[in-house]
């Protein structure tokens, strides 16, 4: 029997386009799908995200074909054409990209041929029907199609450029806030960043980002197919690592990256001291507060695999909370599952987090109570508490069963603003933690 | 209360006969008295020519794609002996989708109730080929055919082609589709043929209605764009066709068919190759009366 997930945490294909579209400067989408794809997916994002908004040319003002009965029937091709036409003529932008939704996609229409008749206007299409998975995959198309038909090839590299693939806008709603500091970071060590969405960052500048030596990968299971096609189109090979969040996270992701392109490693650990002083500094100031009021807590998180390890590592390495659980999402092979539990191995608390892949937000709370024995006439009865539960707004619920303080992070976000924040990097490690208590004495 | 109207459903795979046959059957019917409409339900859209004198007719659905709706008097058209055509049509060859149009011509008559305003006996639809998708599979959902035709010869091809329609309408069998009513085997003449199919008949646990002979007499009238009964009341064919209308309008008690797995199809006609093979190399005997 089919089954179906409860309160998903992502939406389809051509959501995951748009909200990537929607990260990129003066990038105009044309939508080809039936009427309500376009401003409805748009919409998920713009209110799920943070309130990060529709970007460059989204929501109501998004150019789409709408397709009827009729270019189901008789084909959409046409239509398509005369959208593009029309969007060209109307709407200001660096780029136009053709995105599909299932509807033209079953029927087989070419968006992709149609759009490259359109090549020197600078229009490109990308497949992107919702059956082909979830947001992730959108990213993955939209970004493939970025590096074979917008980056020029080059041929001298620069050994000291990267690109930074895997950080998804919108899906990790910090994206922006996040990418500055990686950028800033990289910068410190000598190393300069492609990062595509930054809010700095032009369809000229990723027109040049084929002189890069190295791109790396931030998420474990997107961002690979695109760093792939880099590699085939442009020669750049990539590494795979992870969106550092706090001190020690962020100083592997400095090493790891400085040895991969061979930045100077005096520098790079001179960069980790300096910025480990200046979290440190700030953390100082938390402390005696710490110690008074015991903010410490049972911490369970619920995240993607973009987040999960990351933020459990944080929690627990740097900032000393009990690791609990932490359910994964959006990682469903077994294979891939394996791979990514052993990431937990670096986890250094004494006590160390159940690791549950868990699709169904509904399901959560059961893991948490077989992971917690029961009373056996102990002195503390079913004591975990006190407890904070970091994941999506959808987890807000399961916070509330359990008594415990909440923190929305992973998509959706939809009871806080974001605008430049992060939580990448020592900075952000400083932001999530003012975040993180902030809700413990928002009350008083 | 209107009448009921006996609705059928007419497969095949292409190329077999199933126009001329459902043309010779709907003028057949006409000729019985019936009041009859014939649904052409392939975007080809050459169902009907043959009760119009060779002509073709503007379909469902260009003409829904020129004014954006189609009352019956656009789209409903007289032929021969007062029989209504209608072409639903479709998109170029490789564009769109020719199953979405099918489904959108239909609906578009039961919507606008046109069957029952021409108070009509029969509405006989002849469906393209194989049911490749959902939208050919539409004339044998709920609420429209009640009974399905498939005509095939002794081919494998055709087999194979009415064994799948026998699985679509065994799914939809449980959700108040169109029941089976039977075989029109077609091009009937050399023997073995016969056999072949009136064995798949009762594997699959179903009848043959009819065996329509292989006629030059077809042929001729098609080429002058009409029908037997039209063109050659009194040949032997005309006989034939007057006869399975006959049937057809006698016939009510359709049923689920059985349809073989597709390796007990393989099997199947693996069977029938080797004795075809004994047949032509003589090891059986009795070839002429197999019709060698």
């Amino acid at each position: 029997m089919s089954t179906f997930i409860e309160r998903p945490k992502s939406s389809c294909a051509l959501g995951g386009a748009l909200t990537t579209l929607a990260g990129l400067n003066r990038v105009v989408p044309i939508v080809h799908a039936a009427g309500g794809c376009a401003a409805g997916l748009s919409g998920v994002y713009s209110t799920a995200a943070g309130y990060s908004g529709t970007g460059y040319c989204g929501g109501n003002m998004m150019p789409t074909t709408n397709i009827a009965e009729n270019n189901v029937v008789f084909g959409g091709e046409d239509r398509l054409a005369e959208q593009i036409e029309n969007t060209l003529f109307a709407m200001d932008g660096d780029l136009y990209v053709v995105v599909t939704g299932c509807q033209v996609e079953i029927i087989g229409d070419d968006a992709k041929a149609i759009a490259r008749q359109y090549a020197d206007k600078n229009v490109i299409g990308v497949s992107t029907p919702g059956f082909l998975g979830n947001t992730l995959r959108g990213y993955d198309a939209v970004v493939s199609a970025l590096a074979e038909f917008v980056i020029a090839p080059q041929e001298k590299k620069d050994p000291k450029t990267v690109n930074i693939l895997g950080v998804v806008p919108g899906h990790d709603v910090f994206y922006r806030g996040n990418l500055e500091e990686i950028k800033r970071l990289l910068w410190l060590i000598g190393v300069r960043a492609n990062t595509f969405f930054s809010v700095t960052d032009t369809v000229e500048d990723i027109r040049g980002y084929g002189d890069a030596a190295l791109s790396v990968v931030l998420a474990p299971n997107v961002g690979i197919l695109p760093a792939e096609k880099i590699q085939d189109v442009h020669g750049t090979p990539y590494i795979l690592s992870e969106i550092p969040v706090g001190p020690s996270g962020t100083a592997a992701f400095l090493r790891q990256v400085g040895a991969a392109v061979g930045a100077d490693p005096k520098r790079i650990e001179e960069v980790i001291a300096f910025e480990s002083g200046y979290y440190y500094s700030y953390l100082n100031g938390l402390v005696d507060t710490y110690s008074d009021l015991d903010f410490g807590r049972y911490a369970i998180i619920s995240a993607d695999g973009y987040y999960a390890h990351a933020l459990t590592r944080f929690i627990a390495n740097d900032f000393g909370w009990v690791p609990h659980l932490t359910t994964i999402n959006d990682i469903t092979e077994e294979a891939d599952q394996a791979r990514y539990k052993k990431l937990f191995d670096d986890i250094t608390s004494e006590t160390k987090p159940v690791v549950v892949f868990e699709q169904q937000a509904g399901q959560i709370i059961k893991h948490v109570r077989s992971s917690w024995a029961l009373n056996h006439n102990e002195k503390y009865y079913d004591a975990l508490a006190p407890a904070y539960v970091i994941g999506s707004g959808i987890d807000a619920g399961l916070a509330e069963k359990l008594g415990a303080n909440f923190l929305a992070v992973p998509f959706p976000v939809s009871n806080r603003v974001v605008l430049n924040k992060g939580i990448a990097g020592f900075r952000g490690g400083l932001t999530l933690i003012e975040d993180l208590i902030t809700q413990l004495v928002s009350a008083r | 209360m209107a009448k009921k109207i006996k609705q059928i459903a007419i497969y095949g795979k292409g190329g077999i006969g199933k126009s001329t046959t459902t043309s010779n059957l709907s003028a057949a019917l006409s000729k019985l008295g019936f009041k009859v409409m014939q649904f052409g339900c392939d975007p080809k859209a050459d169902s009907t020519n043959t009760l119009r004198d060779g002509s073709y007719i503007p379909t469902v659905l260009d003409t829904l794609r020129e004014k954006g709706t189609a009352k019956a008097s656009d789209i409903v058209f007289d032929g021969f002996n007062g029989i209504y055509c209608v072409e639903a049509g479709g998109p170029a060859p490789g564009v769109g989708c020719a199953g979405r149009g099918i489904i959108t011509a239909v609906e578009l008559f039961k919507q606008q109730k046109t069957f029952d305003d021409l108070d009509l006996d029969y509405v006989i639809y002849d469906v393209l080929g194989d049911v490749v998708c959902g939208g050919f599979a539409m004339p044998i959902r709920e609420g429209i055919a009640q009974h399905v035709f498939t005509v095939s010869s002794g081919d494998f091809m055709s087999i194979y082609a009415s064994n799948n329609l026998f699985k679509g309408i065994k799914k939809y069998s449980n959700s108040g589709g169109a029941l089976l009513g039977g075989i029109i085997a077609n091009s009937m003449n050399v023997g073995y043929a016969r056999e072949i199919v009136d064995d798949f008949a009762a594997k699959t646990q179903t009848q043959i209605i009819s065996h329509i002979p292989r006629s030059v007499t077809v042929t001729q009238c098609e080429l002058k764009g009409k029908t037997v009964i039209e063109a050659a009341p009194d040949s032997e064919q005309a006989k034939v066709y007057t006869e399975l209308a006959g049937r057809i309008a006698a016939h009510d008690n359709s049923k689920v068919p059985n349809p073989l797995e597709l390796q007990e199809l393989r099997d199947w006609a693996a069977g029938w190759s080797d004795k075809l093979l004994e047949l032509e190399t003589g090891t059986v005997v009795g070839g002429t009366a197999a019709g060698i």
